[in-house]
C-alpha cells in the first residue's frame, strides 16, 4: 500500500528525534488490531494502517508525557489530541503528528456479530463491502453498515492539526444513510423501557473498567472514584445499579470534553452500549452552548465556564 | 466407566428445565452481543456453539459473594451500648454447571489447591465445589485464539470435569467421569449409548490429529523466573497494555479476590469480589506505597504467577488453560502467547550471555 | 394519588446554606405549612452539588430530588451557581437517557427571605413527584437502607 510506505518514510525520517512512535500493527486474527510502539527502522515493517487499525493511539499520550512522542493520527484521533492540549494534559511541542487521512473505521464487533462469532480467517476490503471468510463459508457485510458510529458524524477525515501528513486520500466508506444508534433506539422507548434496557445490559457488566481505561480522557484512572473507599460513591456488590452508577460518572466526568471518539464503547468486552449516554449528553451541550469538544485549541470547555445570562437556559417550575 | 447416554440436542433444553428444580443449573447463553454462563431459563436458549465470552467460574467463585451479613443496634439511653449481630451466610443447594468448555472445566483443578487445598479449605468455595456437579462439551476444534494445547490440556481433556458431552452428528455422547456424573446420568431418560463409545472416541481422536504441533508453555517455570529482575523487558512486553481487567475476570483461572465492607445505615454485609492484579490498586498499600507502581511490574505479576509462580508451588500445573479469551477480549489485543514465547527466548538468551561471561 | 395518599415519597434537596436554607427557615419559622416527604441536606453552595449526588440519590431509591439556592447573580461565593446552573442543565439529559424521568428532578432559586416561594416550590414539586409516583427500581436490589425486617436479622439485645 503506497500510503504505509510513504508514512514508513516520513517516520523514518523523525525517528532519530524522537523516543517512540505510536502506529498500529496486525492483532491475533485478520480483524484485530494493535498499538505498536516503534522504537527502531526495524519496527517499521510491522506497521499497518487502514480501517481495521481502530484503537485511539492518543489515549497513550498523557501517560507518556515528558517524552518525545510521534503519533499517527486520523481527524477523529486529532480531536482528542486538541481536547487534551486545551486541558493542558500533554504539550504540544513534545508530540508530532504524522496525519493520514482517514477512510472511516469498521466497528470490529459488529462484524463479529454478523458472522456469529465464527473464528474469521480472512478479510478483504473492498470498495463498499467487506468480505470476511469463516473457514468454508463468506460474508459480504455492506462497509456502510459496519462502521464505528463516530464515522457517521465525522467531523473531517484529515486531522487537524499535523506535523507531517500522509498525501490526501479521497474517499469515504460511510455513504448512504446511517443505520440506526443504541441512541435512537434508546429515543424510541419511555422512561421505563430505557431504565429496564440499562438494567439488562448492565447485568452483564464485569467491573473491568476497561471502558474508564481505554478512554483517552480519564486521567486520573490510578485513582478513580470507582474505586475509592472514602468518599464511597460506589460500593463494589455485583448489582445492575452500582455498576449504572460508573456510567454516569464516566459520562458526568467526560461531559463537555468527550469527543465521541468510541473507545469506552469499542474497548467493551462485554458488548455494552454504554457510548449512548455520552452521545446524549454530547447533543444537549451542543444544542446549549454550541460547542463540541476537541475541535478548537483555544476554547473553553462548557462546564467550565459560564454566562450570567443564560440564552439557551430556561427558567422551570416547579410544577 | 458405566454410563453412557446419547443426548439428542433438541432434548437438551426440556432437560435442564426438569433439572431447574433440583439444581441451580448454569449454562452459556446469548446476552447482548456476547454469551454469558447463567441461571438457565427456556427463553433464553442455550448457545453451545462458541465459547462463551465469560468463563464458567462464577460457579465455584462469584464475582461477589456475601460473607455474612449484619446489622448493628445502640440502646439509646447512658450508657450507649453498641452491639452488633453477625449473620454467615453459606451458599446452599444443589449446582449444575452445563456446556463448559474442556478448558473451563480444567481451570477448577486449578482452584481447588488455593481454596481446597490441605493448609487451606475455603469453607463457600468448598461449599459450592461439592455441590457442583460439571458437564464439559468437547471442542469440535481450536479456534484462533485457542492454545489449550500449549500449557498442558486439548480440545478434547476431560481433567476437571464429571460427564463429558462428545458432539456426534444430531446430539451427544454424555460420558459420567465421576460419582456425581454417574449419579446424573442414571436418573436420565436418555437412551443408553454404550454403543457409542468407540464412535465417540473416534471422533475425539479425530478431533486431537487437527491440534497442530506447537512449542508448549510447560517447565518453563525457573527459566521465566530468571527475568523477573528485568524491568525493561517487562516495560517493553506491557507498553501497549490499558491496565484494565478485562483480561484477568474473563480469566477461568484467575481467583484473587477483594473483600470489602458495604454500610447501609445500620445493617450491611461483608462481601468477597473479584479482583485484578492489573490494577494498580491491587497492591496499594495503606502507607500509600505501591509495590507494584507499573503496568510493567502488574503485567510481570500476571504473566509470572500464571507460568511461573504459581506451577512452582502446584507440581508443575499452569494456571493457564489457553482459553485464549484475554486475548480475544483485550482492548488492544494484547496477546499473551506471544508474551510468553517472548520471555521464554528472552530469558534463554540471557542465560546464553551468561553462559560466555 | 388515591394510592398514596397519606403515604410520603422519598423527595432529597440539595440546598445551599446561604440563601435556600435560610429561605426553609423562614418558611418554618413562619409556620407555613408543607408537605413533609423533602429530606434536605445542606450544603454551601449550589457549586458543591455534583450531579453525581443526585444521580446517587436517585439510584439509591430517591423519588424525587430538588436543589435550590441563590438567586443567579446573589450566590455567596459569587459563581457558584453559575457552574451549578450549567452542569444541572445536562445531568436533566442525562436522567433521562438513564430512563429516569427528567420531571422528578428540579432545580431552582430561593433567598433567604422568600418563605413563601420555598413552601410554594416544595408543595408544587411534592404533588407532582406524587403525581409520578414512586421511581422505578432494579429488580434484585432494592432501596436502601435495606428494611432490617427483610434481613430477617434480629437486632441483639
Ligand atoms: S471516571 Fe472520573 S474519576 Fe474515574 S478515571 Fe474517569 S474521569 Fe477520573
Ligand atoms: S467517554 Fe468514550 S467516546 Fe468519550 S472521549 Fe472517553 S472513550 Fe471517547
Ligand atoms: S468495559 Fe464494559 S464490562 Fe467493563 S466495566 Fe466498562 S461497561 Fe462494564
Ligand atoms: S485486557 Fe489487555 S489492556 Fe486490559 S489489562 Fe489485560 S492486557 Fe492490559
Amino acid at each position: 500500500m503506497a500510503h504505509t510506505q510513504e508514512l514508513r518514510t516520513l517516520i523514518a525520517r523523525e525517528l532519530p528525534n524522537l523516543d517512540l512512535v505510536l502506529a498500529w500493527t496486525g492483532g491475533f486474527d485478520p480483524l484485530s488490531s494493535t498499538p505498536l510502539f516503534i522504537t527502531t527502522e526495524a519496527d517499521l515493517d510491522r506497521l499497518a494502517v487502514g480501517p481495521m487499525h481502530v484503537q485511539n493511539l492518543a489515549a497513550y499520550l498523557p501517560s507518556l508525557k515528558g517524552r518525545k512522542v510521534g503519533i499517527v493520527t486520523r481527524g477523529c484521533d486529532s480531536r482528542t489530541i486538541t481536547e487534551l492540549l486545551q486541558e493542558n494534559l500533554i504539550n504540544r511541542d513534545e508530540v508530532v503528528i504524522f496525519g493520514i487521512g482517514c477512510t472511516g473505521a469498521v466497528n470490529i464487533r459488529k462484524v463479529r456479530t454478523a458472522v456469529n462469532g465464527a473464528p474469521v480467517t480472512d478479510v478483504e476490503i473492498g470498495d463498499d463491502v467487506l468480505t470476511v471468510t469463516t473457514g468454508e463459508e463468506t460474508h459480504a457485510l455492506r462497509l456502510q453498515d459496519v462502521l464505528m458510529d463516530k464515522c457517521y458524524t465525522c467531523a473531517g477525515q484529515a486531522p487537524r492539526m499535523h506535523d507531517h501528513m500522509v498525501s490526501e486520500r479521497s474517499g469515504c466508506l460511510a455513504t448512504g444513510e446511517t443505520p440506526p444508534s443504541s441512541l435512537d433506539l434508546l429515543e424510541g422507548m419511555d422512561a421505563r423501557e430505557r431504565f429496564a434496557f440499562w438494567e439488562g445490559h448492565m447485568d452483564r457488566c464485569i467491573r473491568c473498567y476497561a471502558c474508564r481505561n481505554a478512554c483517552p480522557l480519564c486521567v486520573c484512572k490510578d485513582s478513580c472514584v470507582a474505586q475509592s473507599r472514602d468518599p464511597h460513591w460506589v460500593d463494589q456488590s455485583d448489582t445492575p445499579r452500582e455498576k449504572l452508577m460508573f456510567q454516569a460518572i464516566h459520562a458526568l466526568h467526560t461531559a463537555g470534553r468527550c469527543t465521541e471518539c468510541g473507545e469506552c464503547e469499542r474497548a467493551c468486552p462485554m458488548g455494552i452500549p454504554i457510548l449512548a449516554m455520552k452521545q446524549a449528553l454530547n447533543r444537549r451541550i451542543k444544542h446549549l452552548f454550541d460547542y463540541e469538544a476537541g475541535m478548537d485549541q483555544e476554547s473553553t470547555p462548557p462546564l467550565f465556564m459560564f454566562r450570567q445570562q443564560e440564552e439557551t437556559i430556561k427558567e422551570r417550575d416547579a410544577r | 466407566m458405566s454410563t453412557a447416554r446419547f443426548l439428542k440436542a433438541r432434548d437438551i433444553a426440556p432437560w435442564l428445565e426438569e433439572l431447574g428444580r433440583e439444581y441451580t443449573v448454569l449454562a452459556p447463553t446469548r446476552h447482548g452481543d456476547t454469551v454469558v454462563f447463567r441461571e438457565f431459563e427456556p427463553e433464553r436458549g442455550i448457545e453451545l456453539d462458541r465459547l462463551s465470552t465469560t468463563p464458567a467460574k462464577k460457579a465455584l467463585l462469584p464475582p461477589c459473594e456475601t460473607l455474612f451479613e449484619y446489622a448493628t443496634t445502640k440502646t439509646d439511653t447512658p450508657p450507649y451500648r453498641t452491639s452488633i449481630e453477625l449473620r454467615p451466610t453459606l451458599p446452599e443447594g444443589k449446582i449444575l454447571l452445563f456446556g463448559t468448555r474442556p478448558c473451563d472445566a480444567r481451570a477448577m483443578q486449578i482452584f481447588d489447591r488455593v481454596y481446597d487445598g490441605e493448609q487451606v479449605k475455603d469453607p463457600y468455595y468448598t461449599a459450592r465445589r461439592n455441590a457442583a456437579t460439571i458437564v464439559t462439551l468437547a471442542c469440535s476444534g481450536q479456534a484462533g485464539t485457542c492454545f489449550c494445547d500449549r500449557v498442558g490440556g486439548s480440545p478434547v481433556d476431560a481433567t476437571g470435569s464429571d460427564v463429558l458431552l462428545t458432539p456426534l452428528k444430531a446430539g451427544y455422547v454424555a460420558e459420567a467421569l465421576t460419582e456425581k456424573g454417574m449419579e446424573l446420568m442414571r436418573d436420565t431418560a436418555f437412551m443408553k449409548a454404550d454403543g457409542l463409545r468407540q464412535e465417540a472416541l473416534n471422533v475425539r481422536n479425530r478431533i486431537l490429529e487437527e491440534v497442530p504441533e506447537r512449542t508448549s508453555f510447560l517447565d518453563m517455570e525457573r527459566n521465566l523466573l530468571s527475568l523477573f529482575g528485568d524491568l525493561g523487558f517487562w516495560d517493553k512486553t506491557a507498553e501497549s497494555c490499558l491496565s484494565c481487567g478485562a483480561c484477568t475476570y474473563l480469566c477461568p483461572t484467575c481467583y484473587c479476590f477483594n473483600i470489602t465492607d458495604e454500610p447501609h445505615g445500620d445493617s450491611g454485609k461483608r462481601i468477597r469480589t473479584w479482583d485484578n492484579c492489573m490494577s494498580s490498586q491491587f497492591t496499594l498499600e495503606g502507607s500509600g506505597h505501591n509495590p507494584r507502581p507499573t503496568k510493567a511490574h502488574r503485567m510481570r505479576n500476571r504473566i509470572g504467577h500464571k507460568f511461573s509462580y504459581y506451577p512452582q508451588l502446584h507440581d508443575k500445573t499452569l494456571a493457564c488453560v489457553g482459553c485464549g479469551r484475554c486475548i480475544s477480549n483485550c482492548p488492544v489485543s494484547f496477546d499473551i502467547r506471544n508474551a510468553v514465547a517472548c520471555a521464554i527466548q528472552h530469558a534463554a538468551a540471557n542465560a546464553q550471555e551468561h553462559a560466555h561471561d | 394519588m388515591p394510592v398514596l395518599e397519606g403515604k410520603e415519597l422519598r423527595i432529597v434537596g440539595f440546598l445551599c446554606n446561604w440563601c435556600s436554607y435560610g429561605g426553609a427557615d423562614t418558611a418554618g419559622v413562619g409556620r407555613f405549612a408543607q408537605p413533609t416527604d423533602l429530606r434536605i441536606i445542606k450544603l454551601p453552595c449550589t457549586g458543591r452539588v455534583n450531579p453525581l449526588f443526585v444521580v446517587r440519590a436517585f439510584l439509591n431509591g430517591a423519588d424525587g430530588v430538588l436543589v435550590s439556592g441563590c438567586h443567579p447573580g446573589d450566590c455567596h461565593y459569587t459563581a457558584g451557581n453559575f457552574y451549578a446552573r450549567r452542569r444541572l442543565e445536562i445531568l436533566r439529559e442525562l436522567l433521562d437517557v438513564m430512563g429516569i424521568q427528567q420531571e422528578r428532578f428540579h432545580y431552582t432559586w430561593v433567598s433567604a427571605s422568600e418563605g413563601q416561594k420555598w413552601k410554594q416550590v416544595v408543595s408544587d414539586f411534592t404533588a407532582r413527584i406524587h403525581d409520578l409516583g414512586p421511581a422505578a427500581a432494579f429488580s434484585g436490589c432494592p432501596a436502601v437502607p435495606i428494611d432490617m425486617d427483610e434481613t430477617g436479622i434480629k437486632a441483639a439485645g
